[in-house]
């Protein structure tokens, strides 16, 4: 057990003191108690310093207690699980939690980058711009390594992230983004009129400033009003709160990102949970209770740790009964910091002074000034004497000129509240200038939206609860529920009476992005040179541009700006909101989508029998297809597919092709159909016939291939190839619902209906024979070469035979309901067994269409005519049809257009690769002789050698050319000889045979 | 001559393991794998809709679903799939593809697929928050009651989703999924409702 919690106080707070943790900071030890946030935890034990600076490394503390918070970043967890730049404000403590301070070396007390402070006045706004701008290629090579070693935040944990997201969808009527009084309020009111509503709060309790400002609501102690409030939302049904839940971003109709962070609370997730889940929210209305970020105000020395907003003070104290500091100085501009003093001395604490920048303080803080003993400066905080163990004195400028000096060990600074404007302008939405609060307010907000309470700018707490009782019961009301909403909660509104005060000129920095270091003087600098648009500004500067997106800065750097260029703040304006509102991990935007489940995968009807096979898989878009069938003493997958292939041309194999494209075309009108989507004609097709078909696009270029047959009158099976089956499918369905509404024809895709496999080689019909019921003629009379109809099979079940060919052998391909896939498979090896039938791959199915000179998706490229590959002949010039206008186009059927070709090489033993360029013979290759290049290539084990298929200009004239394969990409140039593409049984006995 | 013997496999019948997966305890979520159906695809023929409902109406006795519902009679389910057409489900034949044809041979085209889905019934106190990870859909009782139906998407997977008969007071969802992804969507599911505790199991029963 770690040492006492020095600076805990002895009673009081929302802490668990039944329920001690014990936690490591920077390898120290440490103690707090459940309900803790890191950040609380280390106030209770006296630590001040938790982290460097960004550029100057410079100490720093904690600022604030929340999400806004630019400083107290750390290394959260150890190992795979390391998170960098932490809010160790919003971590929840958990026992054994391990955190550690980022961006110094060797420690946080010792840092050597330290020395960066010494040269700070080069390091000006644009520094990195100005200095590092030549040479040119040392940037990446140099100065960029450099500065991110020096610069930065914390470190990735360099290994996959071990943890599982997941992403969920919800819904309701009236989405609520913060639990303090507006939005508890807000759901009361939505909730009894009976919407259903969800609340959003990022903390991992509800309550908001109540939590640490307490007050009196509807006659109570706002703790006993929290936990009625929180009992009558449990009990409605259609209520769902959400705590450790941010609302980050708000998207088209209606739709809400949401940031739940299930575990994060707990060393790692339970088993089978989610660290975190993101939440796509679709609500019809949203009441955003964000509440507001009160603001620093710019001094020197403004970032010594100890110094920290007069509201974190409270909720440390407050909240947390742990005490920042023993004797506190207040710097405020407004009566709401004042409230600090009240819960300071409540806690036995002492108040060394408050500096109160407005010309007034009122009677009643001044007794109790005198009453507790403490003096009111009329100034401002000039300076801050302290370094890393914190604030030791504070040097005041007092109106009139005088100075003034205050001990003490920490200054709670308050300069106003600035509502959190973020979801209500993440539409292009500009916020509007507020003078009486010196604050951005929502001007307007997207669809469905509204603010209220603080985050509207009214931050009394009888504000806050009768606007948000409002705009809950509105939103019901808007969604059509009427219910009974009873009476909005009541309090009283404290005053807030705010003098703006932006800059305290002094000696020093003074700092406006504590994150991104970024000074009241840089700011100066910019306005100097030019930058004086705040887009530019931001650019230019960097402030606004860390983890914390400006958010204790923006403000105060529009108004520095305003001020140093002569306009008002709104004439500054601000920048464009974007979302998220905090730092969301990708893991949580991957959810499930990630390695191994990165997409949905389809598996072949014999995918496991293929598996048990041992069959090699390759990724084909979704699909797992069998790439080849290794068997034992291959030594690579050349020797498998190589087998493959000659088994099938001597013997028989069979191949799953059930991946290809599969629609049903049925309806009077289907033959009239495929006319005009096919370059050839298939209403002349016979029932019982299959006929190779090729599409055009409208532009003219070939779109897809396959065979389709006519199974009856009425209905054609037409096949696609694998990688456009959805695309052809969606490409058909346009057609038929805008293009030809008037033709009786209706399409289902049959995709997945059917298991189909090729089975191959000049034994196929003997293998068949075993398996067709005998009553069957598979004769060539029988079944002739592009026949297809329905068999019946040994066995009891019937089948469809195609025979039609892709290898170039005598081939059918068979289908089968899905279901009957694997057995099929089996079957086939059984009927086969007798002829050494060989199950083959997409490797070897490959081989041998392209000794064969068929096209497949290397020729369908989008670029090639029907003409390039050969099929020029196949266009109908009797009917129209998709494409046929535009095929004509002069380029189109330019005579130097590249077409498909035959190659090999002169050089038996050489490989072919894919890609190489095509140039005349003995010239220099180059843009101005390129004359095509190789499609697809293989070791064919026919002509035992690498042949391929090339589009290349005139090809079809120049069989027999040398030619040069010119391969910038692998160092290689090759003489090959230009040759008809099928390489294999040219005049095709063997497919008919 | 060899003997040949014709298997049904579900795409399902590997990754599908009966029992308990998951958290441990009560099992948050029932999923049920229901397997050898009959399912056919009914399109009308162009201006056969009403021609094609009075035919479903004969045969079934029910009216064919014209938005995205369900209509169940005794031994088959009706199941919206589109404008002016629907999914007949059912067991045994008595409605497959063959004895249909005639009831519609005038009003529309019909395409077998039964070997072309899988079936998948998720029941179970946390069937809603497991499906709200996959679905879009808002499946509130008060939006997604008894017979309502949705063709969307799961997981970037097509589905036919729809809300059957309550068991024990508790809503069943069913989900149609094509078979080759079926198995992918399987996994997910699992993922999905671990941390629910599931109760695995395939049935015959529709």
């Amino acid at each position: 057990m770690a040492g006492v919690q020095t600076n805990r106080l002895d009673s009081g707070g929302l802490i668990d003191r039944s329920a001690p943790l014990n936690f490591r900071f920077d390898g120290k030890s440490f103690s707090g108690f459940q309900g803790d946030t890191l950040a609380s935890a280390l106030v209770a034990n006296g630590v001040k310093l938790v982290g460097r600076s960004f550029k100057y490394h410079r100490p720093r503390g904690i600022l604030t207690a929340g999400s806004e918070e630019p400083n107290a970043l750390v290394e959260l967890r150890t190992g795979a699980r390391r998170e960098p730049n932490t809010k160790a404000t919003t971590a929840e403590l958990y026992e054994g939690l391990e955190a550690a301070s980022q961006n110094r070396w060797p420690s946080l007390r010792h840092d050597v980058m330290s020395v960066n402070q010494l040269f700070a006045p080069i390091f000006v706004a644009g520094f990195y711009y100005k200095t590092f701008m030549w040479p040119a290629k040392f940037w990446e090579a140099i100065y960029e390594p450099a500065i991110r070693r020096a610069a930065g935040l914390g470190r990735a944990a360099g290994v996959a992230d071990p943890d599982h997201y997941d992403k969920a969808w919800a819904h309701c009527d009236v989405l609520i983004a913060g639990s303090g009084p507006a939005g508890l309020a807000a759901a009361l009111a939505a909730g009894r009129s009976g919407a259903r509503v969800i609340l959003c709060e990022e903390d991992f309790t509800l309550g908001g400033r109540l939590l640490s400002d307490g007050g009196m609501i509807d006659g109570l102690p706002a703790a006993e009003w929290l936990v009625r409030t929180q009992a009558e939302l449990a009990a409605m049904p259609d209520v769902r709160i959400m705590t450790r839940t941010t609302l980050f971003g708000v998207y088209d109709g209606g739709t809400y990102g949401a940031l739940e962070r299930v575990n994060d609370h707990l060393p790692s997730a339970p088993e089978h949970q989610v660290r975190q889940r993101l939440w796509r929210v679709v609500a019809k209305r949203c009441v955003v209770a964000a509440g507001a970020l009160e603001r620093p105000i710019v001094f020197a020395g403004n970032d010594t740790p100890g110094v920290m907003m007069a509201s974190a003070m409270r909720t440390y104290v407050g909240r947390y009964a742990a005490v920042p500091a023993k004797r506190v100085a207040l710097f405020t501009n407004n009566e709401d910091g004042w409230r600090t003093v009240e819960t300071t001395l409540a806690a036995g604490l002492q108040i060394a002074a408050v500096i109160d920048a407005r010309p007034d303080v009122s009677p009643a803080h001044r007794s109790l000034a005198s009453k507790n003993g403490f003096t009111v400066l009329h100034g401002s905080v000039s300076g801050v004497d302290g370094g890393k163990d914190g604030v030791r004195k504070i040097a005041v400028s007092l109106t009139g000129g005088a100075r003034a000096e205050v001990e003490a060990d920490g200054l709670a600074v308050s300069g106003g509240w600035n509502p959190a404007v973020g979801l209500t302008s993440y539409h292009r939405g500009r916020p509007k200038w507020r003078d009486d609060i010196a604050a951005f307010v929502p001007d307007g907000a997207p669809p469905g939206m509204v603010a209220a309470g603080a985050a509207n700018g009214d931050f009394g707490l009888g504000a806050c609860l009768s606007q948000g009782f409002a705009a809950g019961a509105a939103a019901a009301h808007d969604t059509g529920h009427g219910g009974e909403a009873g009476t909005a909660p009541v309090a009283d509104d404290e005053a807030f009476a705010l003098t703006p005060l932006w800059h305290v000129a002094g000696k020093g920095k003074a700092f406006v992005d504590y994150q991104h270091d970024v000074t009241a003087s840089d700011i100066e600098l910019a306005q100097r040179e030019g930058f004086e648009s705040v887009e530019h500004l931001k650019r230019y500067t960097t402030l606004g541009m860390a983890t914390d997106q400006g958010k204790t800065s923006n403000v105060a750097g529009l108004a520095i700006m305003a001020a140093v260029s002569g306009r008002s703040i709104p004439e500054t304006g601000t920048t464009i909101y974007r979302p998220p509102y905090v730092p969301v991990a990708i893991g949580a935007f991957a959810g499930h989508h990630r390695d191994e489940t990165f997409h949905a995968t389809r598996l072949t009807p014999s995918h496991h029998w293929a598996a048990e096979q041992g069959a090699v898989f390759v990724d084909t878009g979704l699909w797992k297809r069998a790439q080849w069938y290794p068997r034992a003493g291959e030594k690579d997958w050349l020797e498998s597919v190589t087998r493959e292939v000659t088994a099938v041309r001597g013997g028989v194999g069979f191949c799953d092709v059930s991946t290809l494209g599969k629609i049903d075309v049925h309806g009077p009108d289907a033959g009239a159909f495929l006319d005009r989507v096919y370059i050839n004609t298939f209403s002349n097709l016979a029932v019982g016939k299959a006929r190779y078909g090729l599409m055009l696009r409208e532009d003219g270029i070939v779109y897809d291939d396959g065979t389709t047959s006519r199974l009856a009158e009425d209905h054609y099976f037409l096949t696609t190839t694998t990688a456009k089956a959805g695309l052809v499918m969606q490409h058909l369905e346009f057609c038929r619902q805008v293009l030809f509404p008037e033709l009786d024809v209706q399409l289902t895709s049959v995709s997945d209906q059917w298991a189909q496999f090729s089975i191959a080689g000049p034994k196929t019909r003997d293998l068949l024979k075993e398996i067709v019921d005998p009553a069957e003629d598979l004769s060539n009379e029988g079944f002739p070469f592009m026949a297809a109809r329905e068999v019946a099979l040994r066995g009891g079940i019937r089948a469809r035979l195609f025979r039609i060919s892709f290898s170039g052998e005598m081939a059918f391909e068979i289908s089968v309901p899905a279901r009957y896939g694997e057995a099929m498979a089996r079957n086939l090896m059984l009927a086969g067994k007798q002829f050494g039938v060989t199950p083959y791959g997409t490797e070897a199915l490959g081989v041998m269409r392209v000794e064969k000179g068929h096209i497949a998706g290397p020729e369908l490229s989008g670029t090639t005519t029907a003409a390039d590959l050969g099929l020029g002949k196949m266009m109908s010039t009797k009917k129209d049809f998709i494409g046929r206008v535009m095929a004509g186009r002069e380029a189109l059927v330019a005579p130097d257009r590249q077409v498909v070709v035959g190659i090999r090489p002169t050089d038996r033993a050489r490989r072919l690769r894919s890609g190489a360029h095509i140039i005349p013979k003995g010239q220099t290759p180059g843009p101005g002789n390129d004359q095509g290049y190789v499609t697809s290539v293989c070791f064919s084990p026919t002509s035992d050698q690498w042949i391929g298929l090339a589009l290349v200009e005139h090809g079809r004239e120049r069989i027999g050319e040398i030619v040069h394969a010119h391969d910038p990409i692998r160092g290689e140039d090759y003489d090959v000889e230009l040759c008809n593409p099928v390489f294999y049984d040219p005049d095709g006995g063997r497919q008919r045979g | 001559m060899a003997e040949f013997s014709w298997d049904i496999r579900s795409p399902l019948e590997r990754a599908l393991v009966s029992g308990a997966y998951g958290a441990p305890g009560d099992a948050g979520v029932a999923l049920t794998e229901i397997r050898n159906f009959d399912l056919v695809q009914v399109m009308a023929r162009r201006g056969k809709a009403a021609e094609m409902s009075k035919a479903a109406k004969g045969r079934f006795d029910v009216a064919a679903p014209e938005t995205p519902k369900v209509a169940r009679t005794a031994d088959a389910t009706l199941i919206w799939s589109g404008p002016d057409q629907f999914f007949v489900l059912s067991k045994g034949g008595k409605h497959g593809i063959g004895a249909l044809g005639q009831a519609f041979a005038q009003s529309a085209s019909l395409s077998d697929q039964s070997h072309a889905r899988v079936l998948i019934s998720v029941s179970g106190t946390k069937a809603r928050a497991m499906l709200a990870k996959l679905s879009s859909i808002d499946l509130h009782p008060d939006v997604f009651a008894i017979g309502a139906a949705a063709a969307t998407s799961m997981d970037h997977t097509s589905v036919t989703l729809w809300r059957s008969a309550d068991r024990d007071g508790l809503a069943v969802f069913s989900v149609l999924v094509f078979a080759t992804f079926a198995e992918s969507l399987w996994h997910t599911m699992l993922d999905s409702a671990a941390e629910y505790g599931l109760a695995i199991n395939h049935s015959e029963d529709l």
